[in-house]
């Protein structure tokens, strides 16, 4: 018998109805100090049952783990919470009660394993230690534009050191450099003036900023609380220890001279949004070729936006840009009759007054279009030709200035590509066979565009820089988590997470400065970030036994782990969100949480009580879950009454990613009939909390099914099903639909061999 | 097809502007008007077409397109138009302006049109009758009849002039148009299709299709038979006194003196239904200009000072010969003003129905 395994199973909520309880305690009672049944366990009789066990208050056996087998572990988290004591929650009111057929032996059968898995869980594992290090505290903003000099001053504002880090020789970044800025003051129609002079001065005189201007990042080497950065200035190198990261690089230009077919480069009289920002900030506008205020103005709105050729996004600002930039035009040039050819006049919010305002002016044309060809027309003017408008089928404006309105491309640097740009280099001078060198060469060529685009420098194995998204984007989540990038610790704000306007850009930088301080705050305490907020359980790495076969080091999805020359692991705690991806990943099954074990599961896989062969229309469907969406998914369809197959026996996972394929393969030889995984869509608007965790479970799986073959068992027996949270209505259908599929399959040839 | 070179006429602008389409360049080409109008076809381009049009100034290109006549002022866009752009407002104003674009001679439409000139408008009719009613040949008889003072051979001989010189104004007004619908590709044969065009406009059909706007349709619809049988009565009548085989005054008794009183009675009706529509929906569905008012109230002082001249002949009282001054003065401004007036809205959208029957409404 376990010392100090304590079993409490509540009756209420229907779960006393559905099931035999008395049936359940008796089933627990071998492995168990104490079993005790109340018809409410979140009550304060109920609780004090607990309690008493735990202190050994009654004079029986002093119980240091608790199996608590009531409603989900989602609800009364604080009820039953009981520090420094294991504590395993097994759902018997949504799974089971409520889902479920009342008084059914299969009911009762699936709550007893429920339980059992339950039992073996709280056996195996182990209460977390709290891990303690020296953090710094103090935040690092890359850039001095907008956004990093709000965050900046967010920052600082809250109590904490920052070192605020820009390029260029001045403060201010783009915002800096204009005539007049969009503001978000009623009765916005109006424009402030431009520059950042205030915030600005308010950065460099606050006791808590430090700022390094013409400066560079060398390198950031450690983890959050403890990264070390290097900086080159002028005036010579700066190190300091910070604990979190605001980058705040903003934005480029989309590059002009890619928009010949919009005339660029045919005139001088055709330019840019940029250049005419330029232009209005140094004098006023006028025309490039005779510098005389221009007549006839027409703005191109999407230039190069959202077109697949060129940038396929809104960069969301254009539509604005213009509409200030029109009152630059009519300043220098009251009767100027100013076009602008769009293809959906964007103006967000409040900023729909501003469009109104302008659309009053009578000389102010506004049209939606094409715009298919700008040419000088030989007599000074240039010939724009629209398209697809309702002004005609063609129809022509004899413009003398042409502005192409651009988009925003991110200032950011692909890590992961810098990476393999240095490999392919070394790859190229190490090659053995000519081929190999070949390859290599070619390798390089394809990847070169990404040297010397650095900006973080970190000392990171999967690379020196964060992973970028679609379109060179850092930003890791931006459904659900903004700021958020695949480093922890490291947020993004402003045009470089996504492309904004001045007001949206200031709102992000607060944004991204709180969750700088919660990354070094949590720090502190030695807590996980979200997703597992709070978690203090960290991996162990029996490192005697790894063959550096690099799968941790490559898949974890936040590159919490460095390698030494050999390839062996490196974990940085600070880096790491605790998802168990390297878990999964390890075939040597060496990486396991003190309290979420690769033995652990296996065990509890093989606790599940599979009906002898003799009982052929009996089947077990082991089921994993994402405990972040499909779990709670399922919660719901009990919430609801939905029904399902009662042969499913689920069990909850961090991430699919952490799902280790010995668990699955455990699972035949067990006799059980299939295996399904269901957790979050995976691809390009992937939406795992881990980034990648369930299409690393997908490619993992597939080498499985291939195992499996081997071994004579059907490879459909493993599938694996995506499902976001406001698909919980699909999911009774996705696994009576598995059980039927596996019931034509017909019980797992194992069986036989039990 | 060529293309079209932009060349905004900003003065047009400025006419839409101040003369009804004062909300004109709020439109943001979002469509709402051209899903709700009742009388925009497939393709969906009308309203909002001609409202981009007039926002860029393309006075030539909006102004023969002969989609402006489409639209019977019903008031559904203007009531959904998401940016109170009033689109149906709007077109009122460019009907106004294509009427005094293809005007002739154009100072006087200008001069019709000015509001501030409303009172010399009048100046001719009033010098014009005051003389023959002083100065002109007098008779006396037995019962006072309006042609002791306004003898019947001088006052037809008068209007049907007068009437002539609008045909004649109208006939050149209507070569400019035709001559702009065919440019803009409305190529449908006139004369064969007027028919079918009279047709729909005797049965008022497209304005059956109003939402918004209830009781323009019988407003219209009394308004515009009372004046068409008034105006029937009127030519049959002068015809025959110039002639000689009709006499006036006709005995009530007479089916000419019969129709000639219901057609005032159903005018009446109508034009009080247009009035008080147009008096209580200012804001909401139809702004009012001096436009629209001129004709209105013309229309309806013309038929009540008629119908009080004659009850006041009947009455044999001596104020019958100012009411009827009154009387002759508003008809001829009627009769002189028409082809200039939004009298002339009656010709115009026959003939754009009759050449855009089947098919090519919305130019290019």
């Amino acid at each position: 018998m376990p010392e100090g395994l304590g079993v409490y199973i509540c009756s209420g909520c229907g779960i006393g109805e559905a099931v035999d309880t008395q049936a359940l305690a008796n089933s627990a009672r071998s492995k168990a100090v104490s079993v005790q049944l109340h018809p409410y366990l979140c009550g304060p009789e109920g609780r004090k049952l607990i309690e008493n066990d735990l202190a050994a208050t009654n004079g029986g056996p002093k119980v240091n783990r608790v199996v608590i087998a009531a409603c989900s572990p989602r609800f009364k988290t604080d009820v039953f919470r009981y520090p420094g004591v294991v504590v395993e929650r097994v759902n018997l009111r949504e799974h089971v009660a409520w889902a479920q057929k009342a008084g059914d032996e299969d009911t009762l059968a699936m709550a007893r394993d429920y339980l059992a898995i339950g039992i073996v869980k709280a056996q195996k594992a182990l209460v977390p230690a709290p891990q303690k290090a020296e953090i710094s505290k103090k935040i690092l903003v890359v850039g001095g534009g907008l956004a990093g000099l709000t965050a900046a001053l967010e920052a600082a504002r809250a109590g904490y050191e920052v070192l605020l880090v820009e390029k260029e020789a001045q403060l201010g970044g783009f915002l800096a450099k204009t005539r007049k800025r969009l503001t978000f003051q009623p009765p916005y129609e109006q424009l402030a003036d431009g520059g950042l002079g205030d915030k600005i001065q308010q950065v460099l005189y606050h006791p808590r900023i430090k700022v390094l201007v013409a400066a560079r990042i060398r390198r950031i080497s450690g983890q959050p609380g403890q990264f070390d950065v290097e900086v080159e200035t002028p005036e010579g190198r700066v190190s300091d220890r910070i604990g979190a990261i605001v980058l705040a690089t903003g934005w480029k230009p989309y590059d002009a001279s890619k928009l010949g077919h919009l005339g660029y480069g045919s005139s001088p009289d055709v330019i840019t949004n940029v250049q005419l920002e330029q232009m209005a900030a140094n004098g006023g506008v006028r025309r490039p070729s005779n510098n005389q205020p221009p007549r006839d103005v027409v703005f191109i709105q999407c230039a190069g936006s959202r077109d697949p050729q060129h940038l396929p996004y809104c960069s969301s600002v254009c539509c604005l840009v213009t509409l200030k930039q029109i009152q630059y035009v009519r300043e220098a040039s009251p009767e100027a009759r100013v076009y602008v050819i769009y293809k959906d006049m964007r103006a967000p919010a409040q900023y729909e007054r501003l469009y109104r305002r302008l659309q009053d002016h009578p000389l102010n044309f506004f049209a939606k279009g094409e715009v298919t060809g700008v040419e000088p027309n030989g007599n000074g003017k240039l010939r724009v030709r629209v398209e697809n408008s309702l002004l005609g089928p063609t129809a022509v404006i004899e413009a003398d200035l042409v502005v192409l309105a651009t988009g925003m491309v991110p200032n950011s640097a692909d890590g992961p590509a810098i990476r393999a740009l240095r490999d392919a280099m070394i790859a190229a001078e190490k090659a053995e066979s000519e081929a190999q060198r070949f390859e290599a060469i070619r390798r390089v060529e394809e990847l070169r565009h990404h040297e010397g685009t650095e900006i973080l420098n970190l000392d990171y194995r999967q690379g020196p820089d964060l992973p970028v998204l679609r379109h060179g984007f850092p930003d890791s989540h931006f459904i659900c988590f903004p700021y958020e990038t695949r480093r922890t610790a490291i947020y993004a704000a402003g045009t470089v997470r996504a492309p904004m306007e001045g007001v949206r850009a200031e709102e992000d930088a607060a944004g991204a400065a709180m969750k700088a301080i919660q990354a070094v705050e949590m720090a502190v305490r030695g807590e996980a970030v979200h997703p597992r907020s709070g978690d203090i359980s960290v991996p162990e790495f029996a490192l005697q036994r790894c063959t550096q076969c690099k799968r941790c080091t490559e898949e974890c999805p936040f590159g919490a782990l460095n390698e030494d020359e050999k390839g062996t692991p490196l974990y940085q705690m600070f880096r790491c969100r605790r998802c168990g991806i390297c878990m999964g990943a390890c075939p040597e099954r060496i990486i396991n949480f003190p309290d979420y074990s690769v033995d652990m599961i296996a065990s509890a896989i093989k606790a599940i009580e599979v009906p002898d062969s003799f009982q052929e229309d009996k089947f077990r469907l082991l089921v994993f879950m994402c405990e972040n969406d499909a779990y709670p998914a399922l919660d719901i369809v009990g919430y609801q009454r939905m029904a399902y197959s009662p042969f499913v026996r689920v069990i909850p996972v961090r991430c699919l990613g952490s799902v280790n394929m010995v668990w699955v393969r455990e699972a035949m030889n067990c006799g059980i009939d299939g295996v399904l995984m269901v957790g979050c869509k995976y691809g390009e608007n992937y939406q795992c909390h881990y980034a990648t965790g369930s299409e690393l479970a997908n490619t993992r799986l597939a080498n499985m099914r291939e195992a499996l073959q081997r071994m004579q068992i059907e490879p459909e027996r493993l599938r694996l099903v995506q499902l976001s949270i406001d698909e919980y209505h699909k999911l009774p259908q996705v696994l009576n639909e598995f059980a039927e599929y596996v019931a034509q399959l017909g019980m797992n040839p194992m069986r036989e061999f039990l | 097809m060529a293309e079209l070179v932009v060349r905004p006429d900003e003065r047009f602008i400025q006419e839409v502007l101040a003369n009804g389409g004062a909300d004109l360049k709020k439109c943001y080409q979002c469509a709402t008007c051209s899903t709700v109008c009742a009388l925009s076809e497939e393709d969906r381009t009308f309203p909002r077409r001609q409202m981009l049009l007039a926002q860029w100034g393309l006075k030539d290109l909006v102004l023969s397109d002969p989609a402006l006549w489409l639209c019977h002022s019903c008031g559904d866009c203007t009531e959904q138009c998401p940016r109170g752009a009033r689109p149906g407002d709007v077109l009122g104003a460019l009907r106004q302006q294509a009427i005094q674009y293809f005007a002739w001679p154009k100072f006087v439409a200008r001069w019709v049109n000015n509001a501030r000139a409303v009172w010399t408008l009048f100046l001719l009719p009033v010098l014009l009758f005051a003389g023959l009613g002083l100065w002109g040949p007098e008779t006396v008889s037995e019962q006072m009849e309006f042609a002791n003072e306004y003898p019947v051979p001088v006052l037809e001989a008068l209007f049907f002039s007068v009437s002539g010189l609008a045909v004649l104004a109208f006939a050149v007004g209507l070569g400019r148009f035709v001559k702009a619908l065919r440019v803009q590709g409305a190529t449908a044969p006139i004369l064969p299709n007027l028919v079918p065009a009279i047709g729909e406009i005797f049965a008022h059909r497209r304005f059956q299709k109003c939402q918004a706007e209830p009781f323009r349709y019988p407003g219209h619809l009394l308004a515009f038979w009372g004046f068409l049988g008034l105006g029937f009565v009127g030519t049959v009548i002068g015809i025959g006194t110039m002639g000689g085989w009709l006499h006036t005054p006709l005995p009530l008794s007479h089916p000419l003196k019969v129709l000639a009183n219901l057609s005032a009675a159903v005018a009446l009706v109508g034009a009080s239904i247009l009035l008080a529509n147009r008096l209580r929906n200012q804001q909401l569905r139809q702004r009012t200009t001096y436009f629209d008012w001129l004709l209105v109230w013309l229309l309806a002082g013309a038929v009540l000072t008629g119908l009080l001249s004659e009850l006041l002949r009947l009455a044999q009282l001596k104020v019958m010969y100012g009411v009827y001054f009154i009387h002759l003065v508003l008809v001829f401004a009627l009769l002189a003003y028409a082809p200039y007036s939004k009298l002339a809205h009656a010709v115009y959208r026959t003939v754009a129905l009759a050449a855009t029957r089947r098919g090519t409404r919305g130019g290019p």
